[in-house]
Parts: structure tokens; C-alpha cells; sequence
């Protein structure tokens, strides 16, 4: 499937569908990352917009303070958002189900109001720019295949980590947690430290994903980076294409990113939000009837033998 | 001193609509088991009903609540019958991402119907009411007025009648209370409307106060589960001390220290709760538990 994306990439597409590409790939690692709490932990995040924020003002206000490119800010900042998702999972390491959900929603709006007025460091609701010069050094590309293929590679590195702890001993530590946590616990596993670890490195990769986002777009404010509607994008996407499972978030963004472009572009002006009510409305119809998300329906397709 | 006796008062009555508003929440919480991500939306359209009424026909928005709080419960027992009920017997996530998907759904149609203006209705009364030292706005002591009524009807109502002696035992044990011949569906259904009617009163009471806006919900909501997990889930007392705990804190955060601050008050007092108190800081034992029923 990468080999399509990348042909995709190669031959090239008109402008305005490479804005379409660069975001279904990101929105794609993004819910991914997402997904390794979400889906494989069972922590259901609506915060993640923070760890997003974080690696966005930390990648950003390195290079333009202190002149760091944004090639090790990006590390920098993901190292920052995995502090922040180790806290936030050992503040609700006792919670469960809907308080759990409700105390990611309050950290977020926290950080966000936060960042809203600490103005001397994140320059408050003016937001901060990166100035748009063109240089390898800076991450900013005057061509948006430069930024697809940027993202592509995000997303590559996003789906191995995943296919990584899908097979490893602690992959099957995380299913195992979140399957029966006392079960768990009987057989040597410590949940509070699994699902710290998980925090932290869907944290790490989200806060990656934040700082492409800033310099793809050159312009950050709390109220757009940190919003709780971003953190239920991710999660939505997610649980659209699949909870749990690798392939799911990339089917999501990838049916989903590109449609809400699209109708956005078509009705604009004429119809704000209108893309946002098909959107939801698929999703209502999706968790309802197709609980398992597109993955399972998908496999349901392809296993279905009516000739047997 | 007066300064600071005002303060606690207006933060007194704030906090009691915004109790109004909660109680709705946690008592679909307390029955259903779920949370209801849509309860913001829920009080935002109800908020826009108000509005037209007393816009087009040009009554005030207490009269409007007559024709609004049937209207949601009718509402609400539209969105049981085609989104929560289908929901229930599956997994614990179909019902969080079902009711954040008719969130999202009710906020975009408000925006395409209604556009992102702000939209008020002119004050009801003109003048605020002097009590010893304080001056309070009518609408905000009539609010509260109301909301303490609204409170011991609902309590009277949970305790005394048949309904609500149905809804306790399925709180307690709902398949018990389906062996004991009680319809835990229709009480599910009953319940939700009841919430949905609740957050409808909420709305005309709070559409004097604040202007209303397609995101208006969003504000709210978080500060309504924030009160709903102060109280202790599904404990209507509870909500009545949450919400004037977070009325106090919030109009004595937003005076000594700014008022972008307070929102962040409640917030981080939200997440302490959940530290140390994540059974509310009145609710029962074990509390913390429920919702965890898959």
C-alpha cells in the first residue's frame, strides 16, 4: 500500500490535490499515533491535541529563539510531549472509562488556556509565524510534494512503530491490559507502567506529527493548535477506520481527510460546516452498525465466500 | 469585604444555574451508565429555540421554556430511540464516539442554519435587585429561584413516586429490577427524555444571561461534567454543590486573579478531584466504577 502512496507521489498531482495528500497523510499518522493509546492501551484520549501543541510550539520556538533547526527541534518537542502523555497517564492512572476520557479533555484545556496566556513564551492568542524562506535548514519547501513526501515519511514511521509493538512482548502486554487489567496484573504485568509507556510514546509521536503541521503551515495559535475538536479528529478517525489495529486509522484519514477537503473546498462559503454534518452523520452510522470500524467491515468483505 | 460578600453571592447563583444545567447530565450518567458528549449541543439548541421564540413571536425566554422543555424531551426521546438505545448493548466506545459524532453533527447544522453570530435577547427586566449591601441581576436570582424549585421537585419526584422509586431500583440493579417486572428500557428511555428536559429549562433560564453561539455547548459542557464528576456522578445534591463550588471559584478566580484564569482554576480543581477524590468530592464509594460496563 506505502508503494501506491509513494506512485502517487511520483506522478504527481495538481496543486490543490497535493494540499488534500499532505493532510490525509498526516491526519493518517496522526490518528495512528492516536491509536497506540486508544486502540492497543484502551486509553481513550480527547487530549491529545496538547501533546500535538506541545511538539508544534517546541519545534517552532526553538528555531526562531534560539536559531535550532527544525530537524532536532522536532525531537526535542517529541521528547517534551512524551513527558507530558508519561504525566497525564500516571495523573489518571487510577481512572477508568468516562472519567479517564473527561480527565484528558480538562488536561488539554489546561495546557491550551495555558499557552493562551503565557504570551512572552507562545506569543499568546496572536500566535507565532515561521517566516516563509524557503531552505532545507528551516523544513520549509516552496513544493508541496516536498511537504507529501515529508508527511508519507511520518506516516511510514508511525505505521512500523505500530507494526513494531503490534509484535513485540510489550504489544501483548498493552492487549493484555486492556483486555482484563487484573488478569494483567496477576501475571506479572504492571498496568500503570504499560499504559504510562503507551502515553508516552503516542504522545512522542503525535508531538512529531504537531511539529510538520507548524511548519507546513508556517503559523501556530493555542486556540487552533490545542482545540478539543482536533483531539476528537484524532480519535474519530481512528475509530472510523478501526480501533486496534494498524491498518484502520490510515483507511479512516484516508477516506475521510480527502472527503472533508473536498466538500470544504465545493461548499465553502455557501455552506460552512457542512462537510463536518456528512462527517458526523457516517460516523453516528459507522460506530452504530460497524462497531469493529471500516478494517472489520473490510475483512468481513473479503472473507465472505458466497460460492463455497 | 462587600467586594468579597458580592463575589461569593453572584458566585453562589451562577453556580446554581449552572447546576441546572448539569443535572440533566448526571442523572443519564447515574441511570444510563453513559456520558452523553452531546448534553453541550443538547443545551445550545435548545438555547437557539429560546431565542427564536421570544425573537419572532416576542415573548421572554421563561414563557419560551414552555414550549421548549416538552420540545426536548420529545428530542431526547428521538436521539434515545435512534442513537443511545441501538448503542447500549454494545461495547462501551460505540456510545462515547456515537453521541461525540451527534456533538459534532448539532454544532455544524447550528452553524449552516444559524451562522457564527452571537445572538442575545434584550434584558427582561431593567432593573438589578438591591439585597442589603449586594446588587444581584433579576435574572440571575430568579434563575436560581428556579433552579432550587426545579431541584426539590426532581428529588421529590426520585424519592416518592412510582417512576422514580422504578428509577432508583434500576440505579441499584438493573437486572433485579427487570426480574421485579420493572420496564428498565422505557425507564432508560424516560430517563434520557427527562435530561434532555432539564438542559431545555437550563437553556431558557441561562438565554437572559448569555449570548448564544453554535459552540456555546462546548463552554458549558465542560464545565457541566466538571460539576457532574465534583458531585459524584448521578448525585443531584451533588450537582447542586458542584455547581456552586464552581460558581464561587470561578467569579472569585476571575476577580483576584483574570478571568482567563479561572476557566484554568476549574480545570486543574477538576483534575485534583480525580486524583484524590475520583468518587467526587460527595459522592458514594465506589462511584468511579460505574460506566465500566462492558
Amino acid at each position: 500500500m506505502f508503494l501506491a502512496f509513494v506512485v502517487i507521489l511520483l506522478v504527481g498531482l495538481s496543486p490543490s490535490l497535493n494540499d488534500v495528500l499532505i493532510l490525509t497523510f498526516l491526519f493518517a499518522g496522526l490518528s495512528l499515533a492516536w491509536n497506540i493509546a486508544g486502540g492497543y492501551a484502551g486509553l481513550i484520549s480527547f487530549g491529545h491535541a496538547a501533546f500535538f501543541g506541545v511538539g508544534a510550539y517546541t519545534s517552532t520556538i526553538l528555531c526562531l529563539r534560539y536559531g535550532i533547526t527544525p530537524w532536532i527541534g522536532i525531537w526535542c518537542g517529541a521528547l517534551l510531549a512524551a513527558i507530558f502523555g508519561a504525566s497525564l497517564a500516571l495523573i489518571c492512572s487510577r481512572l477508568r472509562g468516562p472519567f479517564f476520557i473527561l480527565s484528558t479533555l480538562a488536561f488539554a484545556e489546561v495546557v491550551r488556556i495555558g499557552a493562551l496566556n503565557w504570551v512572552s513564551l507562545t506569543g499568546g492568542p496572536e500566535g507565532l509565524s515561521i517566516p516563509p524562506v524557503n531552505s532545507l535548514t528551516n523544513m520549509v519547501f516552496s513544493s508541496k510534494t516536498t511537504y507529501a513526501t515529508l508527511m508519507l515519511g511520518y506516516l511510514f514511521i508511525v505505521f512500523a512503530v505500530t507494526k513494531f509493538l503490534e509484535a513485540s512482548r510489550f504489544g501483548y502486554y498493552l492487549f493484555a491490559i486492556r483486555d482484563d487489567e487484573d488478569a494483567a496484573n496477576a501475571a506479572g504485568i504492571n498496568p500503570v507502567l504499560g499504559r504510562t509507556f503507551a502515553m508516552a510514546v503516542s504522545a512522542a509521536l503525535t508531538g512529531v506529527g504537531g511539529s510538520l503541521f507548524a511548519q507546513y503551515f508556517l503559523y501556530l495559535d493555542p486556540t487552533h493548535i490545542i482545540s478539543p475538536e482536533l483531539s476528537f479528529q484524532f480519535a474519530l478517525l481512528a475509530a472510523v477506520g478501526g480501533l486496534g489495529t494498524a491498518i484502520g486509522p490510515i483507511l479512516g484519514s484516508l477516506l475521510i481527510t480527502p472527503l472533508s477537503e473536498l466538500l470544504r473546498s465545493y461548499f465553502g462559503s455557501s455552506a460552512a460546516g457542512l462537510h463536518l454534518v456528512i462527517y458526523s452523520a457516517g460516523l453516528i452510522v459507522t460506530m452504530l452498525y460497524f462497531p469493529g470500524g471500516l478494517a472489520a467491515a473490510l475483512t468481513r468483505i473479503t472473507r465472505w465466500r458466497p460460492f463455497k | 469585604m462587600s467586594t468579597l460578600g458580592q463575589l461569593v453571592f453572584s458566585g453562589i447563583l451562577i453556580g446554581g444555574i449552572y447546576a441546572l444545567m448539569s443535572i440533566g447530565l448526571t442523572l443519564i450518567f447515574g441511570v444510563l451508565r453513559i456520558v452523553n458528549f452531546a448534553h453541550g449541543e443538547f443545551l445550545m439548541i435548545s438555547m437557539y429555540g429560546a431565542w427564536a421564540i421570544t425573537h419572532y413571536l416576542g415573548f421572554n425566554s421563561y414563557v419560551a421554556a414552555l414550549a421548549i422543555v416538552p420540545a426536548m424531551f420529545l428530542f431526547g426521546a428521538l436521539v434515545h430511540r435512534l442513537i443511545i438505545n441501538p448503542a447500549l448493548d454494545k461495547p462501551h466506545l460505540v456510545v462515547v464516539f456515537a453521541t461525540m459524532g451527534l456533538s459534532i453533527f448539532l454544532q455544524n447544522l447550528a452553524l449552516m442554519l444559524m451562522t457564527a453570530d452571537l445572538l442575545d435577547v434584550p434584558p427582561i427586566f431593567s432593573n438589578s435587585i438591591t439585597i442589603g449591601p449586594f446588587f444581584f441581576k433579576a435574572e440571575l436570582l430568579l434563575g436560581f429561584a428556579l433552579t432550587i424549585l426545579c431541584t426539590i421537585a426532581l428529588q421529590w419526584m426520585i424519592r416518592s413516586t412510582y417512576l422514580g422509586k422504578a428509577i432508583r431500583a434500576t440505579v441499584q440493579d438493573g437486572e433485579a429490577a427487570m426480574l421485579m417486572g420493572i420496564p428498565v428500557p422505557r425507564i432508560f428511555l424516560i430517563t434520557f427524555s427527562l435530561g434532555s428536559a432539564l438542559v431545555g429549562l437550563a437553556a431558557c433560564i441561562m438565554l437572559p444571561l448569555f449570548s448564544v453561539f453554535p459552540t456555546v455547548g462546548l463552554n458549558f459542557v465542560l464545565i457541566a461534567f466538571v460539576i457532574v464528576v465534583l458531585g459524584g456522578m448521578g448525585s443531584i445534591e451533588g450537582a447542586m454543590l458542584g455547581g456552586i463550588c464552581i460558581g464561587v471559584v470561578q467569579s472569585l478566580s476571575s476577580y483576584y486573579v483574570a478571568p482567563a484564569f479561572g476557566q484554568m482554576f476549574f480545570f486543574i480543581l477538576f483534575l485534583l478531584v480525580m486524583i484524590f477524590r475520583p468518587n467526587g468530592l460527595f459522592g458514594q464509594k465506589g462511584a468511579s466504577l460505574i460506566g465500566m460496563n462492558d
